[in-house]
């Protein structure tokens, strides 16, 4: 049968572009040995498969069980254009795989000339050793070594021997998701076990734990009694929070759902969140462009999620509710979806919430207007590290967004671009705020 | 102990009720149990089966008897309970009371859940209690239409009662099934609230049955249903007993402006971050909008406007947000004794109380 790997090998085009519309399949998922589509899609040469992987989100700095990047796999086949493509998205040109070797030491061995030049021009080190103490030169037939130099030395490399170092780089290596990702079923109570308690809201509990050797976050949600119903539509809702598709969306993993407990568990990600990055130093320095990487990531999960045939309704965009994974994605966190049986009398962060929410029913909202309104709060955040009105309680943030138009000032120091992109996103009327597909492209331009 | 289901000195106890009636469907078997005796061979058998099997034996039930789901819960009572004197004395107190209410209309009740399950006269009770009118057609016959009249009158009852739905331990369902728990929560809530004259017969408890669905097998666990509390004889109607507020507006009135000085300070130390200023404790708490701003205020959140009446204009908007705002502090674990009636009457002593449990977790509050 065909799977995503073998299509991603083969260059099936139209298998992969149909297995990448379930919002269920991760994209970024290894086989057996650790081969992600895009591995495979690289070391084929399949750069169409390439493109279109990359374009939804693939990561490129995604390794091999043997420790290999696209590039090793590239090299290795002379696949030149798969090789400028991984090269233009920062795959790291002198990643050290599980021997030592780096991609150039491939190039070399399979006496891959072109690409061999290219790996050196975009700075593949000539001299590097692997762990039997042999640089990629060694590997070269004697005329390509001496190209190689004399490249090398033009570009001014030290030619002296880098010895080998056991840097076991764990980069790029994820946790593995796979067994995960096939268990729609509900998780028995005792298959978890919630360790410390990280924080309290009115809508449940949310613990640090360990389910299967995997580090998780268990969000125990505030309800008294899982009566037949809660636990018909808890079940329902659910499943529309399992979305493995978009590097900037995190999914939720499993849920217990029995008649005493309700628990929704997502991965733990040890940086927290933005409001956590941002707001209690979490020693991640975010500049000018992390800042824009991260308002990037955001905007392309949203525009993902708002683009999905059923829009998940309260998922309510804010700093506390976006994950920042490990190589500083951000992503959008599907475990903070508030379910439809939960109190909704009680708001306890109206601050990134649109006039419009914190006024009529939910179905007299347009809600992908109202997240760019949320969304506008982030990129104020973000420039200003600042909470928006977090000199202000609850109830008068609701009262005066509410009523009287309230909004937070823009300081001086802000780019006027900036300055006019929030004042747009957080129009007072809904109907005039752009869409996440139609800003996208402003951003992009802001972040070069 | 009494042998056969219904009190032998209970009006009602001779009554011959339509015995082809016959209760179909998953809780018939409560049903047959709070249904008159029929035949003394009927009640013999009755009795036979009460001696085997309560009260010490559970009661078991094959499953396929009962098309539950997994994790499915459902409810029975056990019949040795309504044996119970106390709950005979209830039953028959509630009675009374009603009987007593509606003599003037020329009605009498013989069975609390025969009469009031249909919901006709269960209609024209609340509206004697309550002194309104509720727009019904006058007889309705089919399930569904009664069912429908029902849920449109417990809606009325839960307002009035300030009893938000998911608190209240009736539904339309359960009584029209006949549900004797539901019927007597009912009906001991009606009591409290329109200050029944006669003495409710204090710690009623009916012994429920429980039974889940896990992993196929039916499993029962007993439940104790609480009817009346332990001290309900001591309690006025329900009221707390006494505290300092009566005592207050009893015996010393002159320190009641003091207490209204302290209170008032201590709302507007707070209400004056939305620019509210309270100048009549008597009277600007009484719809409720100020209620739920000091709420949220203390407590830390919003509530969304859409959920209640900013500008309320007629007394049920006015109910809606004092009953809202005593069910947020309810859920928050605040504890105190107010009607939301009373406080839309501006009523002192209620919304003293209200405020002053307020004060009491928050003085020290910034």
């Amino acid at each position: 049968m065909e799977d995503i790997f073998s299509a991603s090998r083969d260059g099936n085009l139209r298998f992969v572009k149909t297995w990448l519309e379930n919002t269920s399949n991760d994209l970024n998922q290894g086989d057996d040995h650790g081969f992600t589509p895009l591995l495979w899609s690289s070391r084929e040469g399949q750069t169409a498969v390439f493109d279109l992987l990359l374009s939804r989100g693939a990561r490129i700095t995604a390794l091999n069980d043997g420790g290999d990047n696209g590039l090793h796999l590239a090299a290795s086949k002379g696949n030149k254009e798969i090789i400028q493509r991984l090269l233009k998205n920062k795959c790291p040109v002198n990643g050290i795989n599980n021997h030592g070797n780096t991609p150039l030491h491939y190039a070399c061995f399979w006496n891959s000339e072109e690409c061999a030049e290219e790996l050196v021009k975009r700075g593949a080190l000539v001299s590097q050793c692997n762990k039997f103490g042999e640089t990629p030169l060694d590997k070269c037939k004697p005329y390509l070594a001496e190209i190689l130099r004399d490249l090398a030395a033009q570009l001014g490399q030290d030619l002296k021997r880098i010895p080998y170092k056991d840097h076991h780089s764990k980069l790029g290596r994820k946790d593995d998701l796979r067994d995960i990702k096939s268990r729609l079923s509900w998780i028995q109570p005792h298959e978890i076990e919630l360790t410390n308690k990280i924080g309290k809201t009115v809508t449940g509990e949310v613990w640090k734990g360990k389910w299967n050797d995997l580090n998780i976050i268990g969000k125990k949600l505030a309800i008294k009694i899982v009566n037949k119903r809660i636990s018909r539509d808890f079940s329902e809702e659910y499943s529309k929070l399992r979305i493995f598709s978009h590097p900037n969306v995190l999914p939720v993993l499993g849920a217990v759902n029995d008649s005493n407990h309700l628990i929704v568990l997502s991965q733990y990600l040890p940086f927290g969140s933005l409001y956590n990055v941002l707001h209690e130093g979490t020693g991640i320095i975010v500049d000018h462009e992390q800042g824009m990487k991260f308002a990037l990531d955001i905007a392309r999960g949203m525009e993902y999620l708002h683009s999905l045939d059923q829009l998940i309704p309260r998922l309510y965009l804010k700093s506390t509710h976006i994950m920042i994974d490990d190589d500083l994605t951000a992503r959008v966190s599907m475990a903070d979806y508030r379910f439809s049986f939960m109190n909704l009398n009680k708001i306890e962060s109206p601050n990134w919430m649109a006039p419009e929410v914190l006024q009529k029913s939910p179905e007299e909202v347009d809600q992908r207007s109202a997240d760019m309104w949320s969304y506008a709060m982030i990129l104020w955040e973000l420039v200003t590290r600042e909470v928006p009105f977090g000199h202000l309680s609850p109830m008068e943030v609701g009262m005066q967004v509410a009523t009287e138009g309230l909004r937070p000032s823009v300081p001086p120091g802000v780019s006027s671009q900036m300055a006019k992109l929030v004042s747009i996103c957080w129009n007072n009327d809904p109907t005039k705020r752009p869409r996440f597909d139609q800003i996208l492209p402003i951003l992009g331009k802001m972040a070069q | 102990m009494a042998s056969s289901p219904t009190s032998p000195s209970s009006p009602t106890g001779s009554l011959q009720r339509d015995s082809s009636k016959k209760d179909s469907g998953k809780l018939g078997w409560v049903g047959t149990l709070t249904r008159r005796k029929k035949q003394e061979v009927n009640e013999l058998e009755t009795e036979g089966r009460h001696a085997i099997e309560s009260p010490t034996t559970p009661i078991t039930v094959a499953p396929d008897t009962f098309d539950l789901d997994e994790n499915e819960a459902r409810s029975m009572v056990e019949p040795a309970s309504l044996e119970n004197p106390k709950v005979k004395e209830l039953q028959e107190v509630l009675l009374d009371w009603i009987n007593d209410e509606l003599a003037e209309l020329r009605i009498v009740l013989r069975d609390i859940t025969e009469d009031l399950y249909d919901g006709q006269i269960l209609a024209i009770l609340i509206e004697k209690l309550a002194d309104i009118k509720l727009e019904f057609e006058e007889v309705t016959q089919s399930v569904d239409s009664q069912k429908a009249k029902l849920s449109v009158l417990l809606d009325h009852v839960n307002k009035l009662l300030g009893i938000p739905h998911h608190r209240a331990k009736w539904s339309a369902n359960s009584i029209h099934n006949k549900d004797i728990v539901a019927i007597l929560h009912l009906l001991v809530a009606l009591a409290r609230h329109f200050e029944c004259p006669r003495k409710l017969t204090s710690g009623v408890t009916i012994n429920m049955v429980v039974v889940q669905k896990k992993g196929g097998i039916l499993c029962p666990q007993k439940v104790i249903e609480e009817l009346t509390a332990p001290t309900e004889g001591e309690e006025q109607n329900g009221k707390p007993e006494r505290d300092a507020f009566d005592a207050l507006f009893d015996n010393a009135p002159e320190k009641l402006n003091v207490v209204k000085k302290s209170l008032q300070g201590f709302v507007n130390k707070h209400l004056s971050k939305l620019s509210v200023d309270i100048a009549d404790v008597d009277s600007q708490f009484h719809d409720g909008v100020y209620l739920i701003f000091l709420l949220g205020l203390l407590e830390g959140f919003f509530v969304p406007l859409y959920q209640f009446y900013i500008t309320p204009s007629n007394k049920d908007q006015k109910l809606h947000n004092v009953a809202l705002a005593i069910d947020l502090m309810r859920d928050s674990g605040l504890k105190f004794y107010a009607k939301p009636e009373d406080v839309v009457q501006k009523d002192l002593k209620s919304t003293l109380r209200i405020l002053y449990c307020l004060f009491q977790k928050y003085k020290n509050l910034k």
